[in-house]
């Protein structure tokens, strides 16, 4: 009877401690990945360690800061964003938001729109599709946001793009590359960024350009993203005569390539793309090395290959060298504002800005004109307003086609001397893209 | 050929982890009949301590091992002392939700404290290869494969020689029987709970310098040690070793040969037509 | 002593007057946000008591009923263009699929016992899962592919009132199964399939009918589910969290019981969508906690326990007149 009791006030201590832990880590509202960040504080104190992790916070959060503002008065403008803050994109989420701060910080420093302060309403979506679905519901039906922004993932914003667009409610996309976000017939979704396709015809014709290759071999992650880069690139590929002779999905988080490689090697590509996160683009890299796998241009499709981790020392390090990636924005590309903002940033949260961070940044901006333009907070003005959008932002020039679709220019950059360098448009180019690509003994 | 020769090699050293994991699984099936579903995640929260212990201090990931796996048996015979224990005579229902729930619960709070952020621990010998013949051959995957030899063989004579080991086997047998012979079944369960999590628990550790991590890696390695234990048999542990090697090369040949996309598949229909077929695996023989 | 008769007409009553006055509730609740979530709690309910005629009453642990799910939500997906372009009959036409699906998983999975043939639920199910991600031509991978909805428009009203009127539905057939014939079968095959075959119950085909009528409701749910997020792709739909989802609403409430998936929805739904909102990075935990803490504290589920109790107390009541009246 005693050991019963004995072990009934263990489980009691349990379950209370762990309640405890909850409702702390619930009670710090402020500090959203709270846990988080002193978990990653936990790892920068020893940098040197080779570690790794997605960009993370010295400290605390902080907000942007903002300066002796010129008088603001009225009622703040609320726009609604749902935004992934806890989760597996988590991680983005926490991008974005950083970029939509800063250009909050910044706005409301000038005085806000129209004298009015502009602030944003965010919910989370925990990564999951159907919960920004609620998120956006709640945001317009309940909150009565005018407009919003668009989560992180490809599959949340498609969800959601159909709940706003069924609302009539202008929903701005800053970060979600899936092509059929603007292919829907939707009134009232308008996109910044590229759309994947766009990541592989850009990648596609640079390669048949430059390297004029007969084969290529495609490896990208069997999610969204990797798929919807990689289906587009193998068309326009075969279109212009390129034989595709490894077209391999594999899962990402899967850490042991060496099969893969091996396979893509033994089909003697003359160019390989790859489509793939941080990790993973990592991980390829070295592999690549070890197995000597020598094409005559390594490429890839954004994302991981085009992070700063990447060229680091705990990243891809030396095997980074020669990538070519293409990708949305750059610190260094030549649109006003860019290397402000990854000043800016870099010192607020001690990492360089990820291009999501960038294209939340932009995307602020293209709302608030879109406000001043429209004059009114009417949705339909709004909307209007949106559609007439001709500007020029850090993330570049802004102009929705019918369907909300900006023709947002992509780069590509290489890995030269282990930092990105702008390699093509050749008027956004800052130096000539290395081809051949030197197999790994000589290097 | 070498392409062939490659593949292979790559499988075996990737087996020998696999079977090291399913020796924990086995093990504590044999001895309780319970499943435990939160296997992938004790691997995990131990590749999680290696991080740490590689980050704030400095410890190599295979010295770390003489940390973790006493950490981990410590942290197994808790779990199974307040968590299982108590749950054994309910019906196999309860038991298998009980480890599901536990495993969640892992999962999630290393995603609260550490975010579901990828993390690596890069070591000097994390790219190391070695070539042998033509074959590039991972340093540190070898070294991993060595080890998780050593500690099969180290269980093997523990449960064969000392006495804790034979009770172990009895209880395993028939657990009435033992228990009527003196054998303290209750402890036995723990510590056979602690050496099965120790095994995860290594089994992660090694895993460290060649793989990332992230809260929800655990999840498919569950699945896999499953398949591990039901190719060569539940309680079996040279069927663990069997099998895990057995999967290992299956794997690395179907990612070649068949489709990388459909890699994870590979196991799940092995571990499917062996249920069909010979559910009790290759060397068991429990009754399924 | 109340007779059956009576408590069967009772409990039906009892049901079917509830969802009578929660039909209104669209019409009196003016937040459209809340309907969102009392839909989602519906549709919850309707997967847990299918689940559940599987799960709790024949005592088969299926941790792959995500399989189902998906199949209900593709067919809504893929098939309503080619049948005329209408979601509805692209619904209807996934749920049919999901029968010989359920042959299928009931002809590899039923051989094995226990936690074997939960383990080959899992695996079948994602061997299922792989084979939908890859296959990019037929349905769009991890693409995903979008979705018509079976109302247009606004107003969630009728949402609403097809996912009530689907629980009601299920409710209903799964509580006249158990009073019949089939669940007395089924009853006995989960206290001992042995001693049940031994009597001359043909376990096999009996579970393999719960099976399928779980599998039918479930992947109804499935269809509406998609045409109501009007997109879906692979790990929305058929991934082992949404089966561990789908099990935990039956497990929470009560195993064997017919409401206790009920409540196990309701606190799932509800208590879910208010952890999100207000406990920040915390609510990941709540699922793994509340599994842990009812398998430990109260294994029958709420429902499972509150009944349990009642009948202690209902006990301890008649023999308190009986030493009264002796």
């Amino acid at each position: 009877m005693e050991n019963v009791f004995r072990s009934k006030l263990i489980y009691i201590a349990f379950v209370s401690i762990l309640g405890v832990g909850i409702v702390l880590t619930a009670c710090s509202p402020a500090s959203a990945p709270a846990p988080g960040s002193s978990g990653k504080e936990l790892v920068m104190t020893t940098p040197a360690k080779g570690t790794e992790s997605a960009p993370s916070a010295k400290a605390s959060e902080k907000a942007a800061p903002t300066e002796a503002k010129p008088s603001v008065s009225g009622e703040p403008i609320k726009i609604g964003v749902v935004t992934s803050l806890t989760g597996s994109q988590a991680n983005f989420g926490q991008a974005q938001k950083r970029g939509y701060e800063i250009a909050l910080g910044e706005i409301n420093a000038k005085g806000g729109v129209d004298r009015r302060k502009l602030e944003l309403v965010y919910e989370d979506d925990a990564s999951k599709p159907e919960t920004a679905m609620s998120a956006t519901e709640k945001l317009i039906t309940q909150d009565k946001v005018p407009a919003m922004m668009s989560p992180y993932s490809s599959a949340a914003t498609l969800a959601a793009a159909g709940v706003a667009d069924k609302y009539e409610t202008p929903f701005l996309v800053a970060t979600s590359a899936a092509d059929n976000i603007t292919e829907q017939g939707y009134k009232w979704v308008f996109r910044i960024c590229a759309p994947s396709s766009v990541y592989a015809s850009t990648m596609v014709d640079f390669i048949a350009d430059i390297a004029k290759p007969q084969t290529l071999a495609i490896v990208f992650e069997n999610t969204n993203f990797g798929t919807s880069t990689a289906g587009p690139a193998k068309e326009i590929a075969e279109k212009k005569g390129i034989k595709v002779v490894a077209y391999e999905a594999y899962k990402a988080g899967a850490p042991d390539f060496k099969p893969l490689i091996t396979k893509v090697k033994s089909a003697n590509p003359d160019v390989v793309f790859f489509v793939s996160y941080l990790m993973d683009a990592t991980l390829l890299m070295r592999q690549s090395k070890e197995l000597d796998f020598n094409p005559k241009m390594y490429t890839a499709g954004g994302a991981g290959f085009s992070m700063a981790e990447f060229v680091s020392e705990s990243g891809a390090g030396r095997a980074a060298e020669y990538t070519l990636s293409v990708t949305q924005w750059t610190a260094d590309a030549k649109w006003p504002g860019a290397k402000d903002f990854d000043a800016k940033f870099t010192e607020l949260y001690n990492v360089a800005p990820e291009y999501h961070a960038a294209e939340a940044y932009a995307a602020v901006y293209v709302m608030a004109d879109a406000i001043k333009r429209a004059g009114t907070l009417d949705k339909t003005k709004l909307r209007d307003a949106l559609a007439n959008t001709d500007m020029n932002t850090a993330f570049g020039p802004i102009k929705f086609n019918a369907q909300g679709q900006n023709s947002h220019p992509m780069l590509i950059t290489q890995v030269q001397k282990g930092t990105f360098v702008t390699v093509w448009p050749t008027d956004a180019a800052s130096a000539t893209p290395v081809f051949p690509t030197p197999p790994w003994s000589q290097r | 050929m070498s392409v062939l020769a490659q593949t292979i090699v790559g499988g075996i050293l990737l087996g020998g982890l696999y079977a090291l994991i399913g020796i924990g699984l086995t093990i504590v099936f044999g001895v309780m009949r319970v499943i435990n579903f939160a296997h992938g995640e004790f691997l995990m929260v131990s590749m999680y301590l290696t991080y740490l212990l590689f980050t704030l201090w400095g410890v190599d990931p295979f010295l770390s091992l003489f940390i973790t796996m006493p950490v981990f048996f410590l942290f197994g015979m808790f779990i199974q002392r307040f968590f299982i224990s108590p749950v054994l005579k309910a019906p196999e229902m309860n038991q298998i939700l009980l480890t599901v729930g536990i495993g969640l619960i892992l999962a999630n709070l290393i995603q609260l404290l550490f975010s579901a952020d990828y993390r690596q621990v890069k070591t000097s010998y994390s790219d190391a290869v070695v070539g042998v013949s033509g074959i590039s051959v991972s340093l540190p995957y070898s070294g991993a494969f060595v080890v998780a030899i050593l500690i099969t063989v180290a269980l093997y004579f523990f449960l064969m020689r000392t006495d804790t080991g034979k009770a172990i086997r009895a209880t395993a047998q028939d657990r009435d029987a033992a228990a009527l012979m003196g054998a303290d079944v209750g402890r036995i369960s723990m510590i056979t709970f602690g050496i099965g999590t120790a095994a995860a628990a290594a089994a992660g550790t090694l895993l460290t310098p060649v793989y990332y991590l992230f809260p929800t890696v655990g999840g498919p390695f569950t699945l896999k040690s499953f398949v591990v234990v039901v190719l060569g048999g539940m309680g079996s542990i040279l069927g663990a070793i069997f099998g895990g090697l057995t999967l290992g090369i299956a794997e690395s040949l179907g990612a070649v040969y068949v489709s990388t996309g459909y890699q994870d598949a590979i196991g799940f229909l092995i571990f499917l037509l062996i249920l069909i077929l010979k559910p009790s695996g290759l060397f068991g023989k429990s009754r399924v | 002593m109340k007779t059956l008769s009576n408590l069967r007409s009772n409990f039906v009553y009892a049901v079917v007057g509830t969802g009578a006055i929660l039909a209104f509730v669209p019409f009196v609740l003016s937040s459209s946000y809340l309907l969102q979530v009392l839909i989602i709690v519906l549709l919850f309910v309707t997967l847990g008591v299918s689940w559940n005629l599987l799960g709790g009453y024949s005592g088969q642990l299926s941790l792959g009923h995500a399989v189902f799910f998906g199949i209900g939500a593709y067919g809504v997906a893929l098939l309503s263009k080619p049948l005329g372009q209408s979601p509805w009959l692209g619904l209807l036409a996934g749920a049919v699929l999901s029968l010989p699906l359920a042959a299928f998983v009931g002809y590899v999975c039923f051989r094995l016992r226990g936690p074997y043939f939960t383990l080959a639920t899992i695996a079948l199910a994602e061997v299922i899962r792989l084979v939908v991600l890859n296959s990019v031509d037929l349905t769009g991978g991890a693409k995903g592919v979008t979705v018509r909805p079976l109302f247009k428009g606004v107003d969630k009203a009728p949402w609403y009132l097809l996912a009530l009127g689907l629980a009601v539905f299920v409710v209903l057939v799964t509580y006249l199964i158990t009073r019949s014939k089939l669940g007395y079968y089924l009853v006995a095959i989960r206290e001992d399939e042995d001693a049940a075959e031994a009597v001359g119950v043909d376990a096999t085909g009996y579970k393999m009918v719960a099976l399928a009528i779980s599998a039918f409701f479930t992947s109804v749910a499935g269809g509406f589910f998609a045409s109501y997020l009007s997109f879906i792709e692979p790990d929305m739909v058929l991934s082992v969290e949404r089966s561990v989802e789908i099990c935990l609403l039956a497990i929470i409430g009560g195993l064997g019981t017919i409401l206790g998936p009920v409540v196990g929805a309701l606190i799932l739904g509800l208590a879910g969508e208010w952890f999100r909102t207000n406990l920040g990075q915390a609510h990941l935990l709540t699922y793994g906690v509340l599994l842990v803490a009812v398998i430990m504290f109260m294994p029958e589920g709420i429902v499972g326990t509150m009944k349990k109790a009642g009948q202690v107390i209902g006990k301890r009541l008649s023999e308190e007149r009986r030493r009264v009246t002796a």
